[in-house]
């Protein structure tokens, strides 16, 4: 799949399910893109680079999602 | 305070940026006899508890002297430990697994002014600085986990209890009079950042009261998919609840189900677990990770539960010194502390230890706890 | 004079161990005097606070921490866990508090120069409290704001050429023993194959794209000394095929007391005098040894390699001289159906530099299937125990090997694959009915 339609396809989704939760797995967003990992994560990669996507991790889990979204995000007073 | 810029820019993170270089290469920091003489050692010896020599091939001698240190350790501190270092051995010197620090010497004439340089170092409260030990048939220092001082979902602290039990094996930190080599290790909540499973006895947090549920606030703070997805048990379900004449989205938690793990609380703010009473100690005995005449095996539980005893955990440290004592007075040459116990058998164990035998110590968790009972007439009176 | 009052940590400062309290205790003094005249990037009295903060914890029971999850430096996944204090009015210095993660080098060998330099960041920018080191061996830095996150991180790569460790779904930080930098045991060089596996896998380390951690582990010998076969998703664990070295002089001098048995790490305790009968031959588990009149002979084909004789006897008995490693994989700490050990996947594999067949044909097809099948925060050893150590071989390209198991299974449930059987699964009824009536 091409960048941009693999973006434009997890933006979408991750945007429809905004209002359920905000965070989300890298093997979701592979699932979205129907890709395997070691492709998806190029791609997720440089959407992180592009600042579209951004990290969640508890410590022992990493987690994705769109910048600024989410309940906890103001919790954390960082913006 | 003025803000002082290391060079970079908000603006711009990607500007002049150095990623995926690594740590430093381990040859940078070896001190030049090690740097000489790697991978061509002939043998070690123990000079007395705390003191190794290492002779190599080459005829060169490599003189190490251990001490022990608290893992949380302050700038001030570590640039002591450099200090030192300058002092005695050329600035050279590292840390061992289990949070020692080692100082490295090319002499054995500079062993003893290092010592007696050390002995001298102790805390305004009086502890310490560098006590050398842990070396050989003795006690070696704890490895544990943040607890209290930094972790979210402890159930226990980790440099406190650390501490107390610490000063209660002391002497055995120093010498070399136990059977094997005893390794404690304490973690302190059950997700064992610090894997203690396999010690010849760990110091385990638990917490004993499924998470307090602050509807009120819950549905605002949280994303309620990711706090039921987050439970390993699936312990947690949606609900709907009234609050002040109020319908709001929560969550239910099953208390049968909920191990205490604490990974909604991570997901949630809304649903802390941390409880005076609740909160305590679990005591695991019988690990080891050495491949050494018997294959590595898994602590089993002997205490299930000491309450929290800030500061210093007498109760804790009072059944590990009794564990450390029963097995250094009847174990066999060589044999470390699940080893014993299993030859001795655990009924004897208990005994020997004068530990109870409660129904908690029983397992009950999925397939493999029945392999855990007694399946044969072979048991002692 | 503290700033808050600390009755129960106190309490910690007797006694003969390193008390943390009294180290707290000096650092707190040494920022509120700050002769040097540092400008400190965050408050100034953010021990104090610690102090203050773990203090109610001491009364309460009960921790003050919040996880937060947001923060890091932009473009690693990795390296700084958030946390926030529950109490930020009562003690504003420790209100945002994270941690950060600085991968260690090989060994953990340091030198007085780097390490001041380390410190000398960690003062001007952060609390100056750290864990020498942490449970998976990074250098932890304790506590700072979110604002000097990434100023520290820009003054350690660019000064100090050095890197952030890993955390959540990634490759976590290597840890290797101390290898044959010191030690005579060691069968391969643990230091460089961590070093190198770490930086060749930078991306897997900072990136997190597993569906959970992942640790490798590298111990030099089978005495594990950093616990791989406890802990690590992936543990190499040195070994040798051919055979143990004796020197017969030396095995006399043990006999004869002239050498102290074990390097003298009994010296604590009369044992009695050293009885190789019962001390080392005795103990083989596999009943290898004998004393042949003067002579130890050993069978080292029945030999397991379990370290015993050359940890007594290390000036009489080497390792062998054909080395390399083997790997097991799956270990974790019990959460949550229970611990594992790692289990033998590999039983030998050289460890040469560039490492290529193990990359190649060990981590990579193990990872790539670990990646794909995995669900999410399901370690390999999960996902082994869920799919058979019969998918791992088939995962390897490699044959059963009857060294990967304890024992075979003791029960008959054999899932055929339809292939395996003559004629496949799908039969004629009506054939069968011509011969057996309904």
């Amino acid at each position: 799949m091409e960048y941009q339609e693999a973006k434009d396809k997890i933006v979408e989704e991750l945007t429809k399910k905004l209002k359920t939760k905000s965070k989300f797995y890298f093997n979701d967003l592979a699932k979205i893109i129907e890709t395997k990992p070691r492709d998806a994560k190029k791609i997720v990669n440089q959407m992180v680079t592009e600042g579209i996507l951004e990290y969640w991790s508890s410590g022992s889990t990493s987690m994705y999602g769109l910048p600024g979204t989410g309940k906890q995000a103001s919790a954390e007073g960082e913006e | 305070m003025a803000f002082i810029s290391s060079g970079y820019n908000p603006e711009k993170p990607m500007e002049n940026r150095i990623t995926d270089i690594g740590p430093r290469k381990y040859d940078e920091f070896y001190p030049p006899v090690i740097a000489k003489n790697k991978g061509k050692w002939l043998y070690h010896e123990y000079l007395q508890p705390g003191v190794l020599v290492h002779v190599a091939e080459s005829g060169d001698e490599l003189y190490t002297v251990r001490c022990g240190g608290a893992r949380l350790m302050t700038t001030t501190h570590i640039r002591e430990i450099c200090e030192i270092a300058d002092k005695h051995c050329g600035g050279y010197f590292r840390f061992t697994t289990r949070n020692n620090i080692e100082f490295l010497l090319d002499s054995k004439a500079k062993v003893k002014p290092l010592l007696d340089d050390l002995a001298g170092r102790k805390f305004k409260g009086g502890s310490f600085k560098f006590p050398v030990g842990g070396t050989g048939a003795g006690v070696s220092n704890i490895v544990h986990t943040q607890g209290w001082i930094h972790c979210h979902t402890p159930a226990t602290d980790a440099s406190g209890p650390v501490k107390a039990v610490m000063d209660e094996l002391f002497a055995d930190f120093q010498q070399h009079r136990m059977p094997a080599h005893v390794r404690v290790s304490l973690a302190c909540c059950l997700n064992m950042c610090g894997a203690v499973h396999c010690s010849d006895i760990a110091i385990l947090g638990y917490h004993r009261k499924p998470p307090m549920l602050d509807h009120e606030y819950l549905d605002k703070m949280c994303e309620i998919p990711l706090a039921i997805a987050a439970c390993p048990t699936a312990a947690i379900k949606p609900a709907k609840v009234e609050v002040k004449g109020e319908k709001l989205n929560s969550v239910a938690v099953n208390n049968e189900r909920c191990m205490y793990c604490g990974n909604c609380y991570t997901m949630c703010p809304s649903m802390p677990l941390a409880d005076t009473e609740g909160d305590g100690i679990v005591i695991m005995a019988g690990g080891k990770v050495s491949n050494r005449i018997s294959a590595p095996k898994f602590s089993k539980v002997v205490v299930a539960f000491i309450p929290n005893e800030a500061p210093r955990w007498p109760q804790t440290a009072k059944v590990i010194k009794g564990m450390i004592e029963a097995y250094a007075k009847d174990a066999q040459k060589y044999e470390r502390l699940g080893d014993w116990a299993e030859r001795i058998g655990w009924e004897r164990f208990f005994e020997k230890c004068e530990l109870d035998f409660t129904h908690h110590l029983i397992d009950d968790f999925r397939d493999p706890a029945y392999y855990t009972w007694r399946q044969t007439t072979q048991f002692k009176f | 004079m503290a700033k808050h009052k600390t009755p129960l940590l106190d309490q910690l400062e007797s006694g003969p161990w390193p008390s943390f309290v009294s180290d707290l205790k000096q650092q707190a003094e040494k920022r509120a005097k700050n002769v040097e005249g540092i400008e400190f990037q965050i408050p100034v009295d953010v021990v104090d606070d610690l102090l203050g903060l773990l203090e109610l914890s001491f009364k309460q029971g009960r921790t003050h921490w919040k996880h937060g999850g947001i923060v890091g430096v932009f473009g690693y996944g990795g390296g700084v866990i958030g946390r926030y204090c529950d109490q930020p009015q009562m003690f504003p210095g420790v209100a945002h508090f994270h941690t950060m993660r600085v991968a260690q080098p090989g060994g953990k060998f340091y030198t007085s120069e780097y390490l001041r330099q380390l410190c000398d960041i960690w003062d001007l920018r952060g609390s100056g409290i750290t864990n020498m080191h942490g449970s998976t061996g990074d250098i932890i830095f304790l506590g700072t704001t979110t604002p000097q996150l990434e100023e520290i991180f820009f003054e350690l790569t660019h000064n100090m050429n050095q890197d952030l460790g890993g955390s959540g779904s990634n490759l976590r930080t290597p840890a290797d023993c101390i290898g044959q930098a010191r030690c005579e045991y060691a069968c391969y060089d643990t230091q460089d194959l961590c070093y190198d596996l770490t930086n060749e896998y930078q991306d897997e380390l900072h990136r997190p794209a597993f569906p959970y951690k992942f640790k490798f582990k590298f111990d030099g010998c089978p005495n594990c000394c950093v616990a791989s076969i406890a802990r690590a998703d992936m543990s190499f664990i040195g070994t040798w095929k051919d055979d143990i070295k004796i020197d017969q002089k030396a095995v006399q001098a043990y006999i004869g007391g002239e050498l102290v048995p074990n390097g003298g790490a009994h010296s604590g305790r009369d044992w009695g005098k050293f009885d190789i009968q019962k001390e080392v031959i005795g103990l083989c588990p596999t009943g290898c040894m004998v004393m042949d009149g003067k002579t130890l002979k050993i069978n080292n084909r029945e030999c397991t390699r379990c370290m015993h004789c050359i940890n007594v006897m290390p000036r009489a008995l080497r390792i062998g001289n054909e080395r390399g490693l083997s790997i097991l994989a799956g270990a974790k700490a019990p959460i949550l159906d229970g611990a594992q050990m790692g289990t033998l996947i590999v039983p030998f594999i050289e460890a040469e530099a560039p490492y290529t067949k193990i990359k190649e044909t060990v981590i990579e097809p193990i990872w790539d299937w670990w990646m794909e099948e995995g669900k999410n925060r399901e370690r390999l050893g999960e996902l082994m125990k869920r799919q058979g150590l019969q998918k791992v071989i088939e995962v390897l390209g490699v044959d059963p090997d009857p060294r990967m198991v304890q024992e075979p299974r003791s029960n008959p449930y054999i899932f055929w694959k339809e292939d395996e059987v003559p004629g496949g699964f799908e039969r004629d009824i009506n054939e069968f009915r011509k011969h057996h009536l309904r």
